[in-house]
């Protein structure tokens, strides 16, 4: 045949990636140092839309990398500090092989080690890129912060952690960036609101702790590698838009050093709602008892501008004693409080939390020791309309609104139990109304009747006309759904047809959510009729 | 008298004893050369030895009992007069020991002789030396100057931090002068280039991430430590579900595997009236039913004739070369006209054609959607890289009778380290790897002793 065949596999997708042993020779690298260098740089393995073709005619399942993004690793000048380092790692296990302590000594002293900056700068150009990003890099930094110091992974790492995390925190203190909280069963979930990105992060509870075995800890160490130092910059410059001085000399829980020529200055956002919620414990004391979990609630105090303290034992930091009378709030957990102290509030510590996500100091009634408490709405949920609202939620929006609900919440169990008792009575006495308005309405008629049997010439009077109070509401409500009726009639039919099919499945959430109620309804009442026997076998 | 006398005999001062000037010459057991001469009790030498011992044995036993020789120590150090006075009965008023026990004086030191001062105990060797070397690195290091192992410490301590150094020092990165490119500065970017030291230019396309999905997702509100009744039935729900599409999976298996027990075995009964399942529909089923018997009789009676198979090909005659390639003319003439009368005619189906290709088209757009949904779907999914597929983590759900009744009593559920890394692989950024198994390239052996083997139980 004429000119040059064209062979397979020899140009397109087939040459635009590469497997990952390839690229592993190309860069001359061990297999574990290439895994670490690709988590670093933040290069990931692509998955190919026609994987025969990249496999060349095969199926076998293989990992495959761009090959430009190989190239351009080529260029990073880490990969020679990981063959150095390799190298050092022969020549040290030589002399210790040899038992030339001198030369193990030396070559410790010269051990080569990398800076991951121009990393952090090449990944995240704008500082609102790493801010992007930060969910991660908090989370896995509070993760590692509350490892325990064995040997598994070190423990310079798990100190940086620790730190960065606590100054991480103290910035969201002083700046009144927090949002939400919520407690759940695997952690705590926190969001902050800095320079406008929402940061959601999740930290462990403090004493949770196993060693899952399907978790690689190479990986996690280097991704921890990469996170200490973005978090490190990060914290730097949000410290600077702080104007505080950076690192702070921190000693357990202390205050952060303020420079001091200039004072505190946190965004200020012009709505006064949030406002009134970043001031929402301003003025008020806390005491935590021993059995709280300190640190998570001692941060979100501070956060809405509320003083803490603890017992002197437990941690340092502790500025007043559980005898100060100017104590508004305790927090315990524990069934019962002995030795209450007048003019100072016993709560469990759900109450700080749920205060935050309501946005404004709940009743106290609802959170005293010893006391069910009301479950603990997640914040993360935006509720649609149509979806089913539990009652817990109702009564919240009311509140945020400004609605007292707890007086009528008491009114409505009081009538409800009056109902129950006088059920009978009401019964008879309904139906007795229903005769006396039935027997009105047969007077009447007759009335008219005799009237206008009577009365054939009636000169028409003009009587006085009753004032009628028009609900503008109600109107413009009917207007609109005449309005909405209309249109439907003049829809096409395919249209129609579609409309309906949407409002089926809108109708039948609906219907779902009712459902939800009416069970929600039965297990209250199943509640009430238990609680109702223990009181009567109280009572007997 | 006889005290001299005895005394001179203590001595060995005796008239019979021999002057202890002259010397004495004992027979001469040979030349002291000889092997005998080895004997080294012998000799006067070792006589005198052991003379002097015995001497130096008497001086030290005078020194640790009285202080010093015997014949040097005062009369009242050695001797006192015993008055005998009796012991007055005394009354022991208080029953203490006066003396102290025997074995607590038997284990004191009874020797007179004070126990050598240590000397070496108060020399320091070099003391001098030593001291004057200690000013001298005092005046250096008030210099400023230090001995060499402190400032080889020093330099560790600042180059063992590394990279996880705590108190490393961070800088602002973001700023337009930072130390990272503060040596770049006023330079020709193709010169940098040129010279290596500009960092190679990120691509763009990495800016995007694999997945879109959040890097922390909250778990559902029927997770929280105390949640509503509604999300709590609603994730154990969930939960439900993945259990019951497990169980499904083991049922099917299971089914698949079910090899039918000796009762439930097929018997030629059962086969025989499954295949008449139907058939047998009383009085109207039975006429069918034979019809179809006969029909299926008569069908596998009729024998099928194969064709014939052609005679053997001999040489084509003329005539039948001449009407084959009339036929082959034909044949094509044939079809060209009816090729040119389909043309013709096509003109009046332009409008059908044309619907047909609308039609096509619309296929061909249908189909592209459907192409780009799927790959939009796909896109949301973690992808498939490498040989282990990824799976969900289990869902973090407490039973109704474990929720805990406060926040003290909690008992979390799931690991975040695990969550994490679960998360990561969801979003594509590791791929999904299983723990390298440690395989055996040679059967093991296990052998008894031979001690073992002969024991019976």
């Amino acid at each position: 045949m004429g000119g040059l065949e064209k062979k397979k596999y020899q140009r397109g997708s087939a040459t635009n990636y590469i497997t990952r042993n390839k690229a592993r020779k190309k860069l001359q690298l061990s297999l574990p140092d290439f895994r670490r260098l690709c988590i670093l740089k933040g290069i990931y393995p692509h998955e190919p839309r026609h994987k025969k073709k990249v496999n060349k005619g095969s199926t076998a399942a293989r990992t495959f990398y761009l090959l430009k993004d190989i190239k351009f690793l080529l260029h990073e000048p880490i990969v020679n500090k990981f063959r150095e380092y390799k190298i050092f790692v022969r020549k040290l296990r030589k002399a210790y092989g040899k038992s030339e302590w001198g030369t193990a000594e030396r070559l410790k002293d010269n051990k080569p080690t990398y800076k991951l900056d121009h990393i952090v700068k090449e990944r995240y150009p704008t500082f609102v890129d790493a801010l992007r990003d930060l969910d991660d890099a908090l989370s896995m930094c509070f993760l590692f912060s509350t490892f325990p110091r064995t040997g598994k992974c070190h423990v310079q790492t798990i100190q940086l952690c620790r730190r960065l995390a606590v100054e991480f925190l103290n910035y969201v203190i002083a700046s009144r960036s927090l949002r939400k909280v919520f407690l759940s069963i695997k952690g705590i979930y926190y969001q902050a609101e800095v320079l406008g990105q929402p940061i959601t992060w999740i930290t462990p509870y403090a004493f949770a702790h196993d060693h899952p075995t399907d978790v690689d800890y190479r990986v996690m160490a280097t991704f921890t590698e990469f996170y200490t130092t973005l978090l490190g910059f990060v914290n730097f410059r949000l410290y600077h838009s702080l104007n505080l001085h950076y690192p702070p000399k921190i000693d357990g829980q202390a205050e952060v050093e303020v420079k001091p020529a200039e004072g505190k200055e946190y965004a200020m956002d012009s709505e006064s709602y949030l406002e009134k919620h970043k001031k929402l414990f301003e003025g008020l004391r806390f005491f935590l008892n021993r059995e709280v979990p300190r640190e998570p609630l001692a941060f979100v105090i501070r956060c809405f501008g509320g003083q803490v303290s603890w017992d002197k034992s437990l941690c340092i930091g502790a500025t007043y004693d559980v005898s100060d009378p100017s104590i508004t709030h305790q927090i315990v957990d524990r069934p019962r409080v002995e030795q209450q102290v007048v003019g100072r509030y016993y709560l469990q510590p759900q109450w700080v939390f749920d205060s935050v996500n309501a946005k404004l100091c709940l009743p106290v009634a609802d959170y005293f020791p010893g006391v069910l408490l009301p479950p603990h709405l997640s914040p993360f949920v935006t509720e649609q309309e149509g979806d089913y609202i539990p009652p817990e939620k109702l009564k919240l929006l009311a509140m945020q609104r400004g609605e007292d609900p707890g007086e009528e919440t008491e009114e409505e169990e009081e009538e409800e139990e009056e109902e129950e008792e006088d059920d009978n009575d009401k019964d008879e006495e309904e139906e007795e109304e229903d005769e006396s308005e039935k027997e009105e309405e047969i007077k009447l008629k007759k009335m008219e009747e005799q009237k206008a049997q009577s009365n054939k010439a009636l000169p028409v009077k003009v009587t006085a006309g009753k004032v009628r109070l028009e609900d503008k509401q109600r109107l413009e409500q009917e207007q609109q759904s005449e309005e909405k009726r209309l249109a439907i009639m003049m829809m096409k039919k395919r249209e129609k047809y579609l409309y309906k099919k949407i409002m089926f499945g809108k109708k039948r959430k609906i219907r779902e959510a009712n459902k939800l109620a009416a069970k929600r309804k039965a297990h209250d009442t199943a509640l009430k009729e238990e609680k109702k026997k223990t009181k009567k076998a109280r009572r007997a | 008298m006889a005290a001299v006398a005895e005394s001179l005999s203590f001595l060995g001062l005796t008239p019979s004893a021999r002057d202890p000037a002259t010397a004495v010459r004992r027979r001469n057991r040979g030349p002291r050369n000889r092997k005998k001469g080895w004997k080294r009790w012998a000799g006067p030498e070792a006589r005198l030895g052991r003379e002097i011992g015995d001497f130096l044995e008497d001086v030290t036993l005078q020194q640790r009992v009285a202080g010093g020789l015997i014949a040097e120590q005062p009369d009242a150090g050695l001797f006192f007069v015993d008055t005998g006075n009796a012991e007055k009965g005394r009354k022991r008023k208080n029953k203490i020991r006066e003396k102290p026990l025997h074995i607590d004086l038997v284990l004191q030191p009874d020797s007179k002789v004070p126990p050598p001062k240590d000397i070496l105990s108060y020399q320091i060797p070099n003391g001098k030396k030593e001291r004057r070397r200690r000013q001298f690195w005092e005046r250096l290091a008030q210099r400023g100057v230090l001995p060499r192992a402190e400032r080889r410490l020093q330099t560790r301590l600042q180059n063992a931090a590394g990279r996880v150094d705590p108190g490393r020092s961070f800088y602002d990165i973001w700023a337009d002068d930072n130390p990272l490119e503060r040596a770049l500065v006023g330079q020709d970017s193709w010169f940098l280039q040129q010279t290596q030291k500009q960092r190679v230019k990120r691509p763009p396309r990495l800016q995007q991430k694999p997945s879109q999905l959040p890097a922390v997702e909250v778990i559902a509100p029927g997770g929280s430590y105390n949640p509503t009744f509604e999300d709590h039935q609603a994730l154990l729900l969930k939960a439900h579900e993945v259990e019951v599409m497990k169980k499904r999976a083991e049922d099917k298996v299971e089914r698949q595997l079910r090899f039918p027990t000796a009762a439930e075995a097929p018997t030629a009964e059962t086969v025989f009236r499954e295949q008449c399942e139907g058939l047998l529909e009383e009085s109207e089923g039975e006429e069918e039913e034979e019809e179809e018997q006969k029909e299926e009789a008569v069908g596998g009676a009729q024998p099928s004739d194969p064709p014939r198979p052609p005679l053997r090909p001999g040489k084509k005659t003329e005539q039948q070369r001449r009407k084959e390639k009339e036929a082959r003319a034909q044949e094509l003439r044939r079809r060209q006209e009816k090729a040119w009368r389909c043309r013709q005619q096509q003109l009046f189906r332009l409008r059908s054609l044309g619907r047909q290709l609308r039609r096509w088209e619309q296929e061909l757009l249908r189909r592209r959607r459907a192409r780009e949904a799927k790959r939009r779907e796909m896109e949301g999914r973690p992808r498939r890289l490498g040989r282990i597929k990824y799976e969900d983590p289990a869902l973090e759900v407490q039973l109704s009778d474990e929720l805990a009744e406060s926040l003290r009593t909690l008992k979390p559920e799931g690991s975040v380290l695990h969550d994490r890394f679960k998360s990561l692989q969801k979003r594509s950024l590791i791929e999904p790897r299983e723990r390298a198994k440690f395989k055996r390239k040679y059967r093991l052996k296990y052998v008894e002793k031979r001690a073992f083997r002969e024991v019976t139980l």
